[in-house]
């Protein structure tokens, strides 16, 4: 099977870069062993946590780039950033679509009870962003052991009630069963009446993120109506419910567009002639299966991804070996304190690139013409200090793919 | 406030803990102080061997002879905290037998049980071994939890009228001409000032023998090494294996529980709390390791961790009463000019009770009370419960409850009846006393949901969020030196979380 291109991981970068080749008509193949970390961290749009919310986002990042010439936005460039996010945005339509409110960072409250900075809300998280505006009430489940109610409550130095659910849906309680469970009406309506009786002047109400996986604005809406008060998400431990969510519109919209998309495969090799990737193979035992390409991207995450390993000596790129810029040896890798007050060097680890997002060489020569990389195992960022991680997926997963186009 | 009590002991080690409850059973009154938990030194950083004297039947026969006797009392006394898996000394092609040759009459001649076994029969039992092998010989070596040892001595004491004072630290010591009258201490906690006293005081604080020696203007000659260890997500064998060798770094792998420890190395320290593992010594003990059982080379480590050996070096002046090479008991009436004081040092865990027993006689001959020791015969107050996997996972299966900890099976009602029961003064207390935060993950999710649960019953005190913090933060210092692998995977989820989605 020949394809336009085809894209090696399905994180958030490898789908905007799917979706952004789709746009242009090409036949596109997507392959991933994982969900990529979306499922697990990605609730809202990080796009630069250190903006102040007093700063539009843009002018933030305009400053940044000329701080840090070599991070992956400063390829992109702030117009094509801008670009992509609005990319983004028009796959998420009401009733559940994004917003970035003032076009600045907003606070949102997370399940440690802290309040972190973020770029692009969606609409079951919007009420949190005025956190601060009237009373809230926190509100989770007896027995779901990835919420707790009052830890939250009492750093957010407000209220919190847990709601005891019938003893046979004990056992294995999970996000993922929760999310299901809230999609029932007669569930969420016998909720709504419970903390309805238990409000005490609160104004707002806040659960856990896992008002359901498909319709979530309904279940908060209705939420609403019961309880009388306003109702908003709280991002908790992974795996995480909107960030499914995420993942999910991109594969239907994907699916629609005739994309090609093969969840579940690792790649098993890659197939060279001089400086070409001709094709990769991908595993399925017995059954080893091979896909041609014309063009090739590659967005298969960090260490949790599979994008990058390292043994006891060493960071690699496993799919083709690409040049890794990092820490001359191991001792380098992590600071001495967890929470030190710079990042742990082995982060700014990642494939060097050429402002084109095609890998180089330590001399700065292409290593395969018809290969590009995005995402977060690009070289020069420290996404989770950041909190860049889904815009520097995003902004990086449309350039990548709109180089990859071009240059044909 | 002020306690008087018969003894006082200093140092809440397996020592400090043994001779605790040697005297109560004595019926004489004592009160043991400690500055940490129990088991804070080089009696909960240890590999949890339980000896069969193997180790030493070579270099040091004495010795070898102490643990094979104790080997068989801890059996008796405390088979709760044991896990009887024998252990086995291979020999590979470059140690040729030579070495295996005197092992094997040393060990006749120290009285340890040995069988030589073939090399199908050793395979057979211990497929990860490696497949040269020359010869295997099987010991009565066992695997310990010196952490419930030491709590079931303190136990058993507290039933027998004895008392302890945790995370109190010994500030000064009011000496009256030449004898101590009492120690003064302070709560760590609270701030609370305590004066304790005593007609006998006992130090029993390891490798910090000399910091309590210098409050009184004594000195012993002590030489203080550093034993690192590593700890493996899985367990890689069923027995104890041994490097049949000259002892050496990286020569021995415990199986404890779910996991295996590889231990250890030897480095000369002038500082008593250096317990820094470098990567180094990481890498030096899985190369070593590995000789024995190659698949250590794709490992996955957990943590490190490293304790402090308290050497005695013996010396000429006064009449020190060494009892053997491994332990010394010191006289201070005797050696000093303080009368009421005696400093018990250097052994190991394995002979913890013989330590305790010969400090006990030494103050019943001094207050010339004639009661004999009976730790010997008289088994701990949990010997018969059993608390192993086996029955957490029976526990599991039938339970169908949720479960705090997903790598050790903890499960939230345990860890509610332990919060309503028992006396605990912080986070490190409650992970101690638990399975929590022991497993692969080292704690990265089942230490916020244990803040979660302190929030649910309304016992959580001070700033969570800081808590949970400084709990990562130690945590770090036993996962940086072994990152590498399939664990930086671990570490990316972690900082994901509490960096990035929480935002601590």
């Amino acid at each position: 099977m020949h394809y336009d291109l085809i894209i090696i991981g399905m994180g958030l970068s490898g789908l905007m870069a799917a979706k952004t080749a789709a746009e242009a008509d090409k036949k596109v193949l997507i392959v991933g062993k994982g969900m990529g970390s979306l499922s697990l961290f990605s609730n809202t749009i990080d796009a630069l946590g250190q903006v102040p919310k007093t700063m539009r986002m843009g002018e933030g990042l305009s400053q940044w780039i000329k701080d840090h010439p070599e991070h992956p936005y400063s390829k992109v460039g702030p117009e094509r950033i801008e670009e992509s996010f609005s990319s983004f945005l028009s796959l998420f339509t009401p009733p559940y679509s994004f917003q970035a409110i003032g076009n600045t960072n907003s606070f949102l409250p997370t399940g440690a009870g802290t309040l972190r900075p973020t770029y692009l809300v969606p609409t079951t998280m919007i009420e949190a962003t005025s956190f601060d505006e009237g009373r809230t009430l926190i509100v989770g489940f007896e027995g779901f052991k990835d919420f707790y109610t009052h830890y939250v409550a009492n750093q957010l130095k407000c209220r919190g009630i847990d709601f005891r659910l019938p003893n046979s849906l004990y056992p294995e309680l999970t996000a993922t069963a929760l999310a299901r469970l809230m999609e029932k009406q007669p569930f969420r309506e016998n909720i709504g009446r419970e903390i309805r009786k238990q409000l005490q002047g609160e104004t707002r109400v806040g659960f856990p993120a896992l008002l359901g996986m498909h319709d979530p604005v309904q279940v908060k809406e209705e939420l609403e109506e019961r309880i009388g008060a306003k109702v908003f998400e709280i991002p908790i431990l992974p795996p995480s419910i909107p960030g499914k969510r995420i993942f999910d519109r991109f594969k239907e919209w994907l699916i629609q567009k005739g994309v090609t998309f093969l969840l579940g495969y690792p790649v098993s090799k890659a197939i060279l002639t001089e400086k070409r990737c001709q094709a990769i193979e991908l595993a399925h035992p017995p059954v080893i299966t091979s896909y041609s390409a014309d063009r090739f991207i590659l967005a298969t995450g960090r260490f949790m991804g599979g994008g990058l390993k390292a043994d006891a000596e060493k960071i690699l790129e496993p799919v083709f070996n690409f040049s890794v810029h990092q820490p001359p040896s191991r001792e380098g890798w992590f600071g001495n304190s967890f929470f030190g007050d710079l990042p742990h060097p082995i982060h700014r680890a990642g494939v060097l690139t050429n402002a084109s997002f095609q890998p180089v060489d330590g001399g700065g020569d292409v290593i395969l013409e018809n290969v590009w990389v995005a995402g977060s195992v690009l070289a020069h960022h420290h996404c989770i200090e950041e909190k860049s991680r889904e815009g520097i997926e995003i902004a990086t997963g449309y350039w990548a793919a709109k180089c990859a186009l071009g240059n044909s | 406030m002020k306690i008087k009590t018969e003894v006082l002991i200093i140092g809440g080690g397996a020592t400090g803990a043994g001779i605790l409850r040697d005297l109560s059973l004595r019926g004489i009154p004592s009160v043991l102080v400690e500055k940490g938990d129990f088991a804070s030194g080089a009696s909960g950083r240890n590999h949890g061997l339980l000896h069969s004297g193997g180790r030493y039947a070579v270099s040091d026969p004495e010795a070898a002879k102490e643990c094979i006797a104790e080997n068989k009392i801890l059996r008796k006394i405390a088979p709760h905290c044991i896990e009887e898996t024998d252990g086995l000394f291979v020999s590979l092609p470059e140690d040729g037998l030579q070495f295996r040759d005197r092992f094997l009459g040393a060990c006749e001649e120290a009285g340890i049980p040995n069988a030589l076994c073939s090399r199908d029969e050793t395979l057979a039992w211990e497929p990860e071994l490696h497949p040269h092998l020359v010869s295997a010989v099987k010991v009565p070596d066992g695997a310990i939890d010196p952490f419930k040892l030491i709590l079931e001595n303190a136990k058993d004491a507290e039933s027998h009228g004895a008392k302890f004072f945790l995370h109190t630290e010994v500030a000064s010591l009011r000496i009256e001409g030449d004898r101590i009258r009492s120690v003064e201490a302070k709560d760590l906690a609270t701030g609370e000032e305590l004066s304790m006293e005593a007609s006998f005081f006992i130090n029993a604080t390891g490798a910090w023998a000399n910091r309590v020696l210098r409050l009184a203007g004594l000195h012993i000659g002590m030489a203080l090494s550093k034993g690192s260890l590593l700890i493996t997500n899985r367990r890689l064998t069923h027995r104890v294996i041994n490097h049949c060798r000259p002892p050496s770094d990286g020569d021995i792998v415990v199986p404890n529980e779910t996991v295996s420890i590889l231990g250890t190395t030897s480095i000369r320290l002038q500082e008593v709390e250096n317990f820094e593992v470098t990567p180094q010594e990481a890498s030096l003990l899985v190369r070593e390791t590995s000789k024995l059982i190659p698949a250590i080379q794709e490992a996955r480590f957990i943590r490190a961790y490293a304790g402090i050996r308290p050497l005695f070096q013996s010396e000429e002046k006064g009449n020190d009463r060494a009892i053997s090479r491994g332990f010394a008991l010191i006289d201070h009436g005797k050696r000093d000019s303080i009368k009421n004081l005696i400093t018990i040092t250097g052994g190991k865990l394995m002979t913890y009770r013989l330590m305790s027993e010969k400090t006990s006689d030494l103050i019943c001959e001094k207050i010339g009370k004639k009661v004999s020791c009976s730790t010997h015969v008289n088994p701990l107050p949990g010997a018969s419960r059993p608390t192993g996997s086996k029955e957490r996972l029976q526990q599991f299966l039938t339970g169908g409850e949720e479960i705090l900890c997903d790598c050790e099976l903890v499960r939230r009602k345990e860890v509610e009846a332990f919060l309503g029961e028992e006396k605990f003064r912080d986070l490190q207390d409650i992970l101690h006393r638990t399975r929590l935060a022991k497993g692969t993950c080292q704690g990265g999710f089942c230490v916020y949901r244990l803040l979660g649960v302190l929030h649910h019953l309304g016992k959580a005190g001070g700033d969570s969020n800081r808590i949970l913090k400084e709990f990562l933060e130690e945590r770090w210092k036993g996962i940086r030196p072994v990152l590498w692998g399939t664990a930086l995977k671990e570490e990316e989820l972690i900082e994901s979380i509490y960096k990035g989605i929480f935002n601590l």
